[in-house]
Parts: structure tokens; sequence; C-alpha cells
């Protein structure tokens, strides 16, 4: 189970790990707004310039950046052929039966895959360079403002925080139930929809009530170590602003520029 | 802990602050839970304690011994205030864990680590496991830092530091715990059950982690298990049945009841099965020799005398 | 009935940067009505080769004959190899999943295609063999108490009729009165019910109470495979291994160092009572 680059923190000590976790989710958020606004080659040079010196900078091996890319091949492709062929533009390059490929619809395609290349590994740098506590750290500062209108910022945090903890383990505890089943004569490759969906009770049912037990035992734990909410709780880590967090966001304003200069190209 | 007193007043201030001499006093506390049956109608009052008046002192490492349902993780949870009692009462240091505002305090003297390696974890890295309860406490930043490269150190997984806890084994997983909890500064440590799903290799680490806190960091234990192996290595043994505690008392006379023990269904270690054996087949040998050294020993003597 | 390993080894992860070779180039031949205790720590490859047996696992090298046919080679049949070889697992009780203690236990039958009538001779036998009483076959498996949940999950596989049944640590997590029932339990599955049984444990006292031969694994090889008390007699070489002899063992041990000469091969209580009565009291009738 190590091929899951959601919530896969990979450990080492780089610039861009370094970054306060809320200015990378807040760079991460602009980033993705920046990829909506690229209206032409000059914009997506940009991005994949940017994208390049983060992940130089972050210390990360490529290959878990294309782990992250593995896991949308699929629907890369889908896009990439709907797009292809079913584009309608005055270039056509050439045509079978009815479909015709146009010029516009290659670049319309090619536009979408490198777009969706690039949210997927910039996004993939967030998670890979952030601790999971220090995202939910960082996502619970941005959500604080909102507390006035009833946001539980910090339960939330701290939702999203466990249930990343929890989820190889409860991977681990789906991959036995599955064994266990199976030796008593349980298949779960054979059959129609209907019945692959029956055959998922025997692995859904335990797992839930697994997990009903983790998390009452995990409240008692909780409580016995003195936690109470956000009652004057303290972090050992502090978040706080360095001058390399203001460089970075230095560094991001210059992108924001350049895209949006590109689109007056 | 010895006390020389000298005049009436010395020892009736003594009987006033008696509960705070002790790290642990409970007085007939008793606890029961309501049962409904499927109907959701009538109701059957179980009554989990009986009357318990336990004490334990500084520095000791007491044993509670019984099976499933005698009442031992449930006596457990008081010590830590995760339950109160319904009659009686209970004071940690001092504190009466009936009073709401003592609640926090009560958990912060006296930590608790559970049975389930797993589920007593609540981060992805190490250390910020281990810094969960004094970030609960409010702790200053760089203080906790300090607390939790201490904790981790006490309990021998200084080098694990930014692991991630799901890759540990068993035994390892339990020792973070126990960091975790030794990060809060408590007075003492309740362990429930904490080696039941351990292999033996996890159930060393881990007994041997808290023999050494016990004895160099003079932490007072208290060990909630069934193996007896464990308990023939605490100060005191407490034998609890259906609610109630029917002995306690030290390891050796504990163990060579060994009849009692069996009904009750404990074990008890094969060696002291054997001496009482001899015993009562008329050997003149102690019926309470707990471990294989001293029963070769006893036997070598024997032999030489005959 | 027979099973026969032959050079059975299994790679983790082959061809990956995490490969790792977890039992390598096993040989055991197991026949009917055997009680095998497979010992071993945690990582010696013991888990990894019992899900060989009822081709969970599919090996990388080597084969597995099961009355001289190799289960792998035809993927249709793996559904009857998994009914003639009934695998246990560790805290089976955390795969119960039901509406009722007597459904749970049909799902095994269920899914060997056994007619109802079929199905409810054998739930009903599974059931009573664990000692799980008709009163509680309607009621909801998750209202039982611990020790009654796993005696179902067990049911769960027996109801299958397997012939052979291996069990991982049946009495994991259990208080000795749980164990002792649990084992007492097996004990009479073999004798009562003709079937093979291996078990899987730590604990080399909870085996020597039960089995006839002994399989110690290390680091994915079988490091030794005899009789119960021949195993057992040779403490130092479990000890090299990182495990503990039975008790008793040590004291045979400690005292024969001391010119007892008793014999060594002893892990029984009453045995060892015997023995040493018939040392200091040798004059004396027993």
């Amino acid at each position: 189970m190590n091929g899951m680059t959601i919530g896969q923190y990979y450990p080492v000590n780089s610039r861009i790990h370094r970054l306060d976790p809320r200015v990378k989710l807040v760079a991460a958020f602009i980033y993705i707004t920046m990829l909506f606004l690229v209206k032409n080659f000059w914009g997506y040079l940009f991005a994949a310039f940017f994208v390049s010196l983060t992940i130089y900078a972050s210390k990360v091996p490529i290959i878990y950046m294309l782990r992250g890319l593995k896991n949308i091949i699929f629907i890369i492709t889908f896009m990439l052929v709907m797009n292809i062929f079913f584009t309608k533009g005055e270039r056509v390059l050439f045509s079978i039966w009815k479909i015709s490929v146009t010029m516009e619809g290659l670049i319309l395609s090619a536009r979408m895959a490198v777009r969706l290349i690039l949210l997927v590994v910039g996004t993939s740098i967030l998670t890979l360079t952030t601790s999971p506590i220090q995202l939910t750290d960082g996502i619970e500062y941005l959500l604080k403002p909102f507390k006035r209108f009833g946001v539980p910022a910090h339960e939330i945090a701290m939702m999203m925080s466990i249930a990343l903890r929890f989820i190889p383990t409860l991977v681990e505890e789906l991959d036995k139930i599955m064994k266990a089943q199976k030796a008593r004569g349980a298949d779960f490759d054979t059959g129609g929809l209907i019945r692959k969906a029956k055959s998922l009770i025997p692995l859904l049912v335990p797992l839930f009530i697994s997990a009903f037990r983790r998390a009452d035992e995990l409240a008692m734990a909780m409580e016995a170590r003195c936690y109470r909410g956000d009652y004057n709780r303290t972090r050992m880590k502090e978040m706080k602003l360095y001058p390399y967090d203001y460089r970075f966001m230095a560094v991001v304003g210059a992108f924001c520029i350049a895209v949006i200069g590109s689109r007056f190209v | 802990m010895k006390i020389c007193s000298g005049n009436i007043l010395f020892r009736k201030k003594l009987t006033e602050i008696g509960d705070k001499m002790n790290m642990i006093k409970s007085l007939k506390l008793s606890f029961e839970y309501t049962q409904y049956n499927e109907e959701k109608e009538s109701k059957e009052h179980l009554l989990a304690l009986k009357d318990i008046d336990l004490s334990v002192e500084k520095g000791e490492f007491i044993a509670i011994l019984g099976t499933n349902g005698s009442g031992k993780s449930t006596l457990a949870k008081h010590i830590n205030a995760l339950l109160t009692p319904v009659r009686g009462t209970l004071w940690v240091k001092g504190y009466d864990t009936n009073m709401e505002e003592n609640i926090w305090e009560v958990r912060k003297t006296a930590g608790m680590v559970f049975q389930n390696p797993d589920n007593q974890i609540i981060a992805t890295v190490v250390e910020e496991d281990v810094a969960f309860g004094p970030e609960n406490l409010g702790v200053e930043p760089k203080e906790i830092r300090k607390r939790v490269n201490e904790s981790l150190e006490a309990v021998g997984m200084s080098e694990y530091l930014n692991h991630q806890p799901h890759l540990l084994s068993g035994g390892q997983k339990q020792r973070i715990a126990i960091a975790g909890v030794l990060a809060m500064k408590p007075d003492c440590i309740v362990l429930d059950e904490p080696t039941a799903m351990l292999d033996p290799q996890g159930r060393k680490e881990v007994i041997d982690t808290v023999i050494r806190l016990n004895r160099e960091e003079d932490m007072t234990v208290v060990l909630i298990t069934h193996y007896m192996e464990e308990a023939i290595q605490a100060h005191r043994v407490v034998v609890m049945e259906d609610g109630a505690i029917i002995m306690d008392g030290e390891p050796k006379s504990i163990f060579s009841n060994v009849e009692r023990m069996k009904e009750i269904g404990l074990d008890v270690p094969q060696v002291t099965e054997i001496s009482h054996e001899l015993r009562k087949n008329g050997l003149n040998i102690p019926g309470d020799i707990l471990s294989t050294e001293e029963m070769v020993e006893t036997l070598c003597q024997l032999k030489s005398k005959t | 009935m027979s099973i026969e390993i032959k050079n059975l080894s299994y790679i983790y992860n082959k061809g990956t940067a995490f490969e790792q070779t977890a039992i390598h180039d096993i040989n055991i031949s197991i026949q009917k009505g055997e009680f095998i205790g497979l010992i071993g720590h945690t990582g010696s490859g013991k888990s990894t080769l019992i899900q060989h047996l009822n081709a969970l696992l599919k090996p990388s090298t080597g084969h597995i004959l099961l009355d001289g046919e190799d289960i792998n080679a035809d993927s249709s049949k793996l559904k009857r190899i998994r009914q003639r070889v009934g695998l246990v697992f560790q805290y089976p009780e955390h795969q119960l999943f039901e509406m009722t203690v007597y459904k749970d236990v049909a799902f095994g039958p269920e899914n060997m295609g056994l007619s109802k009538e079929e199905t409810d001779k054998r739930v009903k036998a599974a059931l009573e063999n664990v000692g799980v009483d008709e009163s509680v076959h309607e009621k909801s498996p998750f209202e039982l108490s611990g020790g009654q949940k796993r005696r179902v999950a067990i049911a769960g596989v027996l109801a299958m009729e397997p012939e052979v049944l291996v069990l991982d640590e049946p009495a994991a997590g259990l208080d000795p009165r749980g164990r002792d029932e649990v084992l007492g339990l097996i004990k009479s599955m073999h004798s009562n019910l003709g079937i093979t049984v291996i078990l899987v444990s730590h604990s080399m006292e909870d085996v020597s109470r039960l089995v006839n031969r002994v399989i110690v694994m290390h680091q994915g090889r079988i490091a030794m495979d005899g009789a119960l008390n021949e195993v057992f007699s040779r403490v130092e070489e479990i000890e090299a291994l990182g495990l503990r002899a039975p008790s008793i063992s040590y004291l045979m041990k400690g005292l024969n160092e001391r010119g007892f000469g008793l014999p060594q091969d002893i892990y029984k209580v009453e045995d060892a009572v015997d023995c040493l009565l018939k040392v200091f009291q040798p004059g004396v009738c027993k």
C-alpha cells in the first residue's frame, strides 16, 4: 500500500518542507486559480517553470510526483480522446467515418491534459512536503476567521488529521478482513455489478464496526491525555512566519504577475 | 513510607491529610452500569465494582490480576477519572475524582495506557503524538519539545522521533503510548492490559520499560494484567473477582494459593505449582517458589540433606 | 489426505524496491490426523506460510500439493481448496458481519453452494462443536462476549467441514480461562472430528498441551521439525532462535546441570512432580 500519494508525506529537510503550512496552502490555492487563468502557451510555460523550480527545491524524488499522475492517467486519456475526436473546429486534419480530428481539438485536449497534470503535480508537492498534522494546523488557522460564522475550525482540523492517520490502518484491516472472508469461500471478483456490490457487505460491515470501536477507544485515549477541544491548547511546532516564507510569497506573487501578464500577449 | 509520629496533634494532622499521603486511595468504591434488555424496557443494574478499598503508595508497583469480568479494567478507569464512582470515593494524590473540577488534575497525575496499541495513537509522526498530551495541557512549546525528547529517551525510542507510528511493531507502539503519557509528567501510570495484544518480544519490551520507570524514576505503577509472569515482578499483587478485591499481598503469598488461583481461573507459574504439589506430597520445601532458579536451589539443598 | 510443501518460497513486492523474501525453500510433509504446532517470532514467516496452504498467496517458487495435486494449478478450483483447508485468522471475531449468529456461520457453506438442508445441518453441527448453545443462534453476533464471538467465528470455518484446520494464535488476547476453553475446544475437535490441525503460536507452553509435532520457523526458514518432547528438550537451540522453551524444560535443564540426571523431555507439571517425587521419595509407591 505504498502507492498512495494521499497524505503520503515524504520527510526530508528542504526549503519547501520548512515553509509555513499556511503559506503553502494559500500558495496552492493561488496556483490552482492561476492555472485556470492561463490562456496561452506562455502561461503554461510559467506554470511549468514554477512547478519545476518547486519540485527541485523540495528534494522529493520525481517518482513520487509521477505516482500521483499514475492514478489519473485513465481520466487524462479519456479526456484526450473525447476532445480530440469530438471538438468541432475548422482546421480538419483527418476523418474517420463522421468523426473528424481537428487542430482545435488537438490543441484543446493538449491544454486540458497539461492543466490537469500541472494541477495534480502541484497539489502533490503540497502533500509531499507538508505532514498531515501541519496541513490540518494550517487549515485550522485559515478557517479561524470563520469561527464567528459557526465554523468549528479546530474540530474540522482534528477530524481531518485523525482520518488521515487512520487511513493506512484501516486499509490494512480491510486487507485482513478480505483474506478471512476469502478463506470462507467469498469471491470478490466474479459476477455482475450487483453481485459484486453485495459481496462487499462482508467486508464493509466488519470494517465499519471496527472503525466505530476504534473511534470509541481513541476518544477515551484522547480524554485520558486531557484533550478538551481547543481549550488552552498550545502546539509544539508553532507556526511562525520567517523571512524565507516572505521570500516564497514574493516568488508566488511574481508567478501571478507573469501569468496574468501572459494573458495580454 | 514510614511515618514516625510523636504527639497526638501530629497524628491527627496526618489522618486528615492521610489521603494525600497515598498516591491512590479508594474507600468503598462501587460502580454499576445499567443494561437494558432487547425491548429497552427493563433495566438491570450490574454491579461492576463492590466496595473497593484500595490504597497505593508513591513509588509502588502494584499488579491487579483478574479474569475478564472481574472489574479490573473498570477500576483502572476510575483511577484516571474516565469513570466516576456511583458510591464511595476515590482520591488520586488527594484529589477527589467525584468532583468535576478535579478531573483534569487527576488525569494529569495518573496517566493511562490502554490495551490496543493502534487506538491510542493520534498523530502520523511519533514526536507529534507524544506532544499531544502536553499540548492539551497548554505547556509552552519549547518545554513540550524538551519533554518529548526526554520521554522518548525514557522508553528507549529516541531514534524513532520522525517515524510513522503505524509502521512500528506492537511493542514499539505501546512504548510510544507510554512516552505520550510520560510527557504529561504524571506521578502515576495506570496500564490497562498493555501487553494483551502483543507478542512475547513486545511484552518484554513494555514490561521492562515499566519496571525501569518504577525503579529508576520512582514512578507509581498500576498494572492491570492477566499474565502472571508480569505480576510476579510487582511489589504487590491485588486479585479481583466479580467486582471485589479478594486477595492483596506480595506475589509470593498470592501465588502460593495455587488452588484458589486456579479456581478463579488464573494461572500460577508452573514452578509454583510444582513446589505446591511436592509440598502436598510431603516434601519439606516452601510452597511459594516463584522462579526456576529458586526451585533449582531449593531442590539441590534438599538433595544434599538427604 | 496429505499435504506436501516442496521448495516453497515467497517474495513480497517482487521486482520493486521493496522486495522482501518472506519464506525460503520450505519443505514440509503433513499427514492426516497430525496435530502440529507452528512456532516462531513475528517476522519468522509463519503467517506467510499458512496463507499458502489455502491458496490465499501463490508461491513465488515451489509447489503445494494436496493429495498429490498442485493447489495452484487450476484457479477455478480455489473455492474447493479453501473448503478443504480451513484457515482461522487471528482475532477471527473481527470478521463477523451477519445479522444473526446462524447466518454468519452459514456464510461459508452458502459460498460453497450447498443446499439449504445441508447448510442447516452443518451450521448446527459446527455451533454445537464449538459449544455455542441453540438459544444463541438467532442473536446478533455483536451482542456476544469476546470468547463467544471467537467461538462463533471458528464455527464459521468449521461449518465448511475442512479436512485441515489451520488456526493462527487462537488464544490471542484471551485471559487464562478463555485460553484454556479455546485450546480445549481445539483439542476435542481434533480428537472427535479427526481433522488435521495446525496451530500457529508464540507460546511454547500453550502448544505443549496439545500437539504431537512441532515446527519452529526462524527468519523465513524451518529451523526445527520433530516430535513435541524431542524439540522441547533442545533448550539451547530454542534459545538461540530467540524463543523460550516451556518453563519446565528450564527447570529440568537447571536440575540436570546440578547432576540430577532427570529426563530432559518433560514439560508437563504432573510429569515433573512425579519425576521429582521419585527422586526424593524413592520408596513411596506412586
